[in-house]
């Protein structure tokens, strides 16, 4: 305990000081919130009960989760791999899921900051609510944070340098920034769209937060848990199993 | 005496290249041994066959009367590693480094003493990568002594210090020594070798071409000065 304590504090000091995630996992998922609040206000979204706002704070809450899963976390453990920090630690007694539960951890404050930041400027300035239940919102906030970054984990886990956890990343951080309805609303899309993107795990989880912060009745939450808890087991474990040194 | 490491018939090669061939070691307890060779004569390979970074083709290794592969949780709680190349996270500190080093040690050494021994105490909240090459040398030997090792690896460890600091880091190692500490190093200072080794093995081209005495060596070639002894040996094939 001692250990994960020192790692993660000086660990998080190394990721503040980089200040590449307080920018993209804390003030931008603010700015799109923002704009957002500019372009739409309080208006309802079209034939419902509840403001556009509403229903997209679910996706605002992942751009956080996005930017640590899929370019933070990758990036960092990769590059300690290409540095050679990871050969230090390997002749230490440091196990490489202490390792990776230290970076897991970092994200996961990331994640928990930004919203901490969303719901009150949210709140405040466009008067939005989460209408349903807050701990089914928070269960499915949860389970999308958990598979997106062990997809990240798993990544940073195999990649054998900077450049090529870099490039996974990017295949996977735009798309799914992009069309999952992180940034962009998810029904603004056409739905030809709609049906593709439906794969990806942060679009499920999206959906399931979406339909848990607006208090809409659940049609088929297992489909989303399942996906999302799927991706979670597999990927964590191919980090720890398949993990690199150098 | 017992032995703080045995290595046997260790070979390793690189696609077609053999870079070690048939590598016997025996590090008794207690004694300062020195690893010497050319660049490129497999003293860094050894090393890390030996510590279990890279995998060995051949042979067996016990260090400490573990192996590196299977136990090597256990084994690094008792063994400090000073790399040639070693590296850190680009904005890190001194101190957050030795302190991030520290905790991961049931018992280990107080930094902060290590520091002040090395030299670099006043340099502790300095990012490691603002230190002179010669004070980030002094830094990775700190990191290296802070698990309170019994056997510690230093490859090159010297290398980009000045005279001084040379005889302080020599003093400093031979303290350790008479307080029970094994010292495995690589050098390319024969004056050095001489000074803190107690047995060396010199290696070319991946085989072990004289193992025994810095004396013992002078005596083989019959020179005055060990490094001509060295360059002898490593010069001239044959001589076992």
């Amino acid at each position: 305990m001692r250990t994960f304590g020192t790692l993660l504090k000086n660990e998080l000091k190394l990721s503040i000081r980089n200040m590449n995630m307080v920018i993209f996992a804390i003030i931008m998922p603010l700015l799109v919130l923002v704009i957002l609040g500019f372009l739409y206000g309080t208006k309802s979204a079209a034939g419902t009960a509840y403001t556009f706002l509403d229903q997209s704070f679910g996706a605002l809450c992942t751009i956080s989760i996005c930017a640590g899963g899929l370019m933070g976390l990758p990036l960092v453990v990769a590059e300690y791999r290409e540095r050679k920090i990871l050969k230090r630690f390997q002749v230490t007694p440091v196990s490489p899921v202490m390792l990776l539960a230290v970076e897991f951890t970092i994200y996961v404050i990331y994640a928990v900051l930004s919203m901490m930041t969303l719901l009150p400027v949210a709140k405040l300035f466009w008067n939005v609510t989460i209408h349903g239940s807050w701990l089914a919102f928070l269960g499915s906030w949860m389970l999308t944070m958990v598979s997106t970054l062990s997809i990240g984990m798993m990544v940073g886990g195999i990649a054998k340098n900077e450049k090529t956890a870099s490039v996974i990343a990017c295949v996977l951080y735009f798309p799914m920034l992009i069309f999952s309805g992180a940034t962009l609303p998810f029904e603004v899309m056409p739905e030809m769209m709609q049906k593709i993107i439906r794969v990806f795990p942060m679009t499920q989880g999206i959906q399931l937060m979406k339909e848990t912060s607006l208090g809409l009745p659940a049609g088929s939450v297992w489909l989303p848990i399942t996906v999302m808890g799927t991706v979670t087991v597999l990927c964590t474990g191919i980090a720890v199993i398949c993990f690199k040194w150098e | 005496m017992q032995e703080a490491l045995k290595v046997e018939q260790l070979s390793k090669s690189y696609g077609n290249l053999l870079v070690l061939d048939s590598l016997n070691l025996c590090v008794r307890q207690n004694t300062v041994f020195g690893l010497l060779g050319a660049n490129g004569a497999g003293k860094t390979t050894a090393i890390e066959c030996i510590l279990g970074t890279k995998k060995a083709d051949r042979g067996s290794i016990s260090v400490l009367g573990r192996d590196p592969h299977k136990d090597r949780r256990n084994l690094f709680q008792e063994v400090g590693v000073q790399f040639q190349e070693g590296d850190y996270q680009p904005e890190i500190k001194v101190s957050e480094l030795c302190e991030e080093t520290a905790c991961l040690y049931k018992s280990p050494s107080d930094w902060k003493s290590l520091c002040k021994q090395f030299g670099i105490k006043d340099k502790v909240n300095r990012t490691v990568k603002s230190l002179s090459g010669g004070e980030r040398q002094r830094l990775f030997i700190v990191l290296a002594l802070i698990p309170d090792p019994k056997l510690v690896f230093l490859d090159e460890l010297t290398t980009g210090l000045d005279a001084k600091a040379r005889r302080d880091v020599w003093k400093i190692l031979e303290n350790l020594k008479s307080k029970g500490l094994t010292i495995f190093l690589t050098s390319h200072f024969m004056d050095e070798v001489e000074a803190l080794c107690d047995e060396i093995c010199i290696l070319k081209n991946g085989r072990a071409v004289f193992c025994g005495t810095a004396t013992q060596a002078k005596e083989l070639c019959s020179c005055e000065k060990f490094e001509d002894a060295y360059l002898a040996i490593t010069g001239e094939e044959g001589i076992e």
